[in-house]
């Protein structure tokens, strides 16, 4: 019993042994790249007008803190712009594309009338809205958020409608032979039902809704980070433009761990 | 009896009047504001059969419509044969997961369309660029889809490929590739989409041909009956693609429906 005990322990150990050294591996491997990237440019191997070193980039980014040039706005007003834009057409789209989707999925006269309609717009992608929009609305926040809602509005409608279909048959049975009406089967089985589905398509959306937004900003914006990054270019500041890069990366990432972690905690009961 | 057939009459005809309503809309909504900001269908039309009589940057509609393809079949070529191989590579080794695998993470969260403006510094409005945005847009779900499918194999079935005297290559052949290979179907499909969505992102930042551009063109002199021909081609080539893939994926897998 001891010497099994022992084993197990041993067992353990050099399993975190492992994990530990593919973590470093991991770390080395990133801490490589930025090391040759900055190698590169510093010998001028590269030209550092066409790639900035990633000190240039840090530099930059202390810069743009507190002063407005190239583009004419602060770095934490673009930041601003840009998540307001994103985050107004990502939530109109889960508040309309979500409850839409289910009731497609539930009704069928709803399904018949709507979904080719659906059909018709889903496969333009949402950057070919833009000069319409804008030829619409001019280049204002609401041209802005209505480009970003298309681009996230069809996975909340197409993940809702499969996850509602989906539904185990026995549960809505089950449901109506104790007397409950269509509705409220729709509310208390289906909708519970499809929840990780909707959850999947939504966090699709905020992928989307944050891609979109830099090409929304990039043709018809005076602020927001994709604005920033065409500006750079017209400047030929290389440096600004890798940094608004690395700035949507690194929102967009921290974006979507901040869903999971609410993902994670409304799923909890599966 | 009857009123069950009687239902299924609506539903068959309910489409058609969405559909006809659509249009009718569009129709309406083109006349109540005078037909310049919002075309009607028919003159979208005429002006797309106008393209081939007044030719936009030396070619017709169709040409624009097949460098757009072109471009995209030639990124979408290079993402799948590297995403594929490099996904096998990444899912079924820790260490090449830890090296490559995390080199390549260090890229996945910045949008292929925030690299366009860079791209055009370093390389200009060329081929290249395009073929290389359309790689970095359509590169990652297919490779990460396959590193993932890869893990879907079932341990007894390679211990038994193994018995069975199946060397390294006849395995993945076998056993693993057509396991994977519904994941790596979606993977595809996801990338043909956000391929086709690049293509034209980077088409009308800066390009001398490709649909892209004529919506930028059409955009720029306030001709829209051009920015919506090309807008609905874009889409009609888009609804084309998954169409082709879901046929291709039947034929592939017929066991997988």
């Amino acid at each position: 019993m001891n010497d099994l005990k022992k084993l197990q322990l041993e067992n353990k150990k050099a399993e975190n042994r492992n994990t530990f050294k593919l973590r470093m591996l991991t770390v080395i491997t990133i801490i490589l790249f930025f090391g040759i990237w900055q190698f590169v440019v510093d010998q001028g191997i590269v030209d550092s007008r066409t790639l900035p070193s990633p000190v240039k980039i840090y530099e930059t980014f202390l810069v743009k803190l507190t002063k407005k040039a190239p583009d004419g706005n602060l770095l934490s007003t673009n930041i601003l712009a840009s998540l307001q834009v994103s985050l107004y057409g990502f939530f109109s789209a889960v508040i309309i594309g979500v409850p839409l989707g289910l009731l497609m999925g539930w009704y069928k006269i709803m399904d018949k009338t709507l979904t080719p309609i659906f059909e018709i717009i889903r496969p333009i992608p949402p950057i070919a809205w833009i000069p319409i929009v804008v030829v619409w609305m001019g280049v204002g926040l609401s041209a802005k958020v209505l480009i970003i809602f298309f681009s996230a509005f069809v996975p909340c409608v197409i993940n809702s409608y499969t996850g509602i279909q989906l539904t185990n048959k026995t549960f809505i049975n089950v449901s109506q032979t104790f007397g409950a009406n269509n509705f409220t089967t729709f509310i208390r089985v289906g909708v519970p039902s499809s929840l990780p589905m909707v959850m999947t398509g939504i966090k699709i959306a905020l992928g989307n809704s944050w891609s979109t937004l830099v090409a929304a900003e990039m043709l018809a914006a005076s602020a927001g980070l994709g604005f920033m990054i065409q500006m750079g270019r017209q400047f030929a500041r290389a440096d600004v433009v890798v940094l608004g890069m690395v700035l949507i990366g690194v929102l967009g990432a921290v974006l979507s761990f901040i869903f999971s972690s609410l993902e994670k905690y409304l799923l909890r009961w599966k | 009896m009857e009123q069950y057939t009687k239902k299924k009459i609506i539903y068959q005809i309910l489409p058609l009047l969405s559909v006809s309503a659509l249009i009718l809309a569009w129709i309406i909504f083109s006349y109540s504001t005078g037909g310049i900001i919002f075309p009607a269908p028919i003159s979208v039309f005429q002006r797309v059969l106008k393209t081939f009589e007044t030719p936009i940057a030396n070619m017709t509609i169709i040409g624009h419509t097949l460098i757009s393809l072109k471009r995209v079949l030639i990124g979408l070529l290079v993402s799948c044969v590297s995403g594929i191989s490099i996904g096998i590579l990444v899912g079924s080794n820790k260490y090449l997961k830890a090296t490559i695998g995390s080199f390549l993470e260090i890229f996945r969260p910045i949008p292929p369309i925030a690299w366009i403006p860079i791209m055009i510094m370093w390389f200009g409005i060329g081929e290249l660029p395009k073929v290389l945005l359309i790689v970095l847009g359509s590169f990652f779900p297919v490779m990460l889809n396959t590193a993932s499918g890869i893990l879907l194999v079932n341990k007894i079935n390679l211990d038994v490929g193994q018995i069975f005297g199946g060397n390294k290559l006849s395995i993945l052949k076998e056993i693993i590739l057509p396991t994977a290979l519904p994941s790596i179907f979606s993977g595809i499909r996801t990338s043909v989409s956000c391929g086709w969505t690049v293509v034209l992102a980077a088409e009308m930042m800066g390009a001398q041909q490709g649909l892209g551009l004529l919506v930028m063109k059409g955009w720029g002199i306030n001709d829209m009956a051009l920015v919506l021909g090309a807008v609905i081609i874009i889409a009609i080539i888009g609804a084309l693609f998954s169409y082709l893939l879901k046929k291709a994926e039947r034929l592939l897998m017929p066991w997988n429906r």
